[in-house]
């Protein structure tokens, strides 16, 4: 299967290359893997996400995802790239002064879908996390389980290619994760999507095979 | 409560600029008409030894734009009543010739100066009265209030222009998150942009409306009513049709510059 994802002695750094925070890593990810990334607070879990979505430029190496150097891609090519992703926050990063059926069709709005592909679409995906009923609601009256569930309805919105989650159950509790982890495992199972989770531990009653990478002393290594 | 107020921040700063340049605009024009006034009240008195033409007269200075022959047999009627024809005569031969002379506009004293010591460069020019120093005060009237003006305008242009990049921090402030989220999930600056834009465009509007229709009372009710001479002649001065398309773009530019520095200054970007 072709690679979703391909790092080759991949630096990742800040301060203009001064910080290093991710050096000389090389992983290739596949259509439809399900991966963890784990380590340490600090270890640059969020720092290779944000890479993976064109927020940080790598500074050595190459980073391909989907077919686009992210090396050399240009702004209008990283955008065009995000809309065939999903992004899911640990803070869920929800618009607050628009409407939970409003912040689902987010991607659709972008790539352009007309208001009624926006409306079914909202009403199905919102069914599939089970909150049909808070479609007119705004996200601060939503508890944080069905903020984050309202943030990988926004996700999943679109089929996208990859879907890139940090920390998706850092602030929930164990019901609201188990909801979150069931979710993500459907998409990935169901659709081909490929996933890529970073999170401080892998939950226990994950039944999907999955890939396991730890990132250590800057360097990124699978688990085997 | 926070609609109107959000919304008033940016249109009063907005409108204090229109307010400004239209101010501007009508000064221009009705110091243009004054100055035209001056201009045409006033005039220099050439003497000189032989008749000479207005393409002599401009030859020696660029400035000049008229010139009228004063008849000296009318000089001459007015000094020699009860003499005899022939000693009316001898007079008349004596007599220079007067040129009342009129300039393209209304030059500077230092100018005055220059254009007098031009004309009595030439041979033929015996003296040239140019009435300086009640020209002098004129004039010097005439700058400084237009100086003032034009300051005072300026520094409220200035102070405006600061509310303005205040209220576009309480924008940034407002659309900032949204508009990251917006970016995060590959949406073009337009638009991210859309709504700040929708928003701004109606403060433009509404601006211009509102100078435009205080400049109208201005124009139509209160100018002829006003007392005030400098109005009441430069009615027609006070505002036209073109300001509205010229208050407009200039609103439309303003809100150009405020929109695209908070989506720009909110931008993520690359790190």
């Amino acid at each position: 299967m072709s690679n979703v994802i391909s790092a080759s002695h991949l630096t990742l750094a800040y301060d203009r290359g001064k910080k290093e925070i991710i050096k000389d890593a090389t992983f290739n990810i596949k259509k439809g893997d399900f991966v963890f990334i784990t380590g340490p607070s600090g270890s640059g879990k969020s720092t290779l996400l944000k890479a993976l979505y064109g927020q940080i430029k790598p500074i050595e190496g190459n980073l391909v995802v989907g077919g686009l150097d992210l090396t050399t891609a240009r702004q209008r090519k990283l955008q065009d790239l995000r809309t065939h992703m999903g992004i899911i926050f640990q803070d869920y990063k929800l618009i607050n002064e628009w409407t939970v059926a409003k912040n689902v069709v987010l991607p659709l709005m972008i790539a352009g879908y007309s208001l009624d592909v926006q409306q079914t679409q909202a009403h199905r995906l919102l069914k599939h996390v089970k909150l049909s009923e808070h479609a007119d609601k705004y996200p601060m009256e939503l508890s944080g389980g069905e903020q984050q569930r309202v943030g990988v309805a926004r996700a999943l919105s679109k089929n996208p290619v990859v879907i890139l989650a940090d920390e998706p159950t850092g602030n929930l509790d164990e019901y609201s994760s188990n909801v979150i982890w069931d979710l993500m495992e459907n998409a990935c199972q169901q659709l081909e999507t490929t996933v890529l989770v970073v999170t401080h531990k892998i939950p226990s009653i994950f039944s999907l095979p999955y890939r396991h990478f730890i990132i250590e002393s800057k360097g990124v290594y699978e688990v085997h | 409560m926070k609609f109107i107020k959000n919304h008033l921040m940016f249109i009063l700063p907005l409108m204090a600029i229109l307010l400004g340049i239209e101010f501007f605009l009508v000064f221009d024009r009705t110091t243009d008409s004054y100055e035209r006034g001056l201009k045409e009240g006033y005039s220099m008195l050439v003497v000189a030894k032989k008749t000479m033409t207005l393409e002599e007269l401009k030859q020696l200075n660029e400035h000049i734009d008229s010139s009228e022959n004063i008849k000296r047999e009318n000089i001459v009627d007015q000094i020699a009543k009860g003499i005899s024809k022939s000693s009316a005569q001898e007079i008349l031969q004596a007599l220079p010739y007067f040129y009342s002379v009129r300039l393209d506009s209304y030059v500077s004293t230092s100018e005055l100066e220059k254009i007098k010591k031009d004309l009595e460069k030439n041979k033929n020019i015996r003296n040239v009265e140019t009435f300086g120093s009640s020209y002098s005060s004129n004039y010097r009237l005439f700058s400084f209030i237009k100086f003032t003006l034009r300051i005072f305008i300026v520094f409220m242009g200035v102070i405006s222009l600061f509310l303005i990049i205040k209220q576009m921090e309480v924008w940034k402030y407002a659309h900032k998150e949204r508009m990251q989220i917006m970016e995060i999930f590959g949406a073009p600056l337009m638009l991210r942009s859309g709504v700040l834009f929708k928003i701004a465009l109606l403060d433009a509007l509404v601006a211009t409306i509102i100078t435009g229709a205080f400049f109208l009372y201005l124009k139509f009710y209160w100018a002829g009513k006003s007392g005030i001479d400098i109005m009441m002649q430069n009615q027609e001065a006070l505002f036209r049709m073109t300001d509205i398309a010229i208050l407009l773009a200039s609103a439309i530019a303003i809100v150009v510059f405020a929109v695209y520095t908070v989506v720009f200054s909110s931008a993520g970007g690359q790190e």
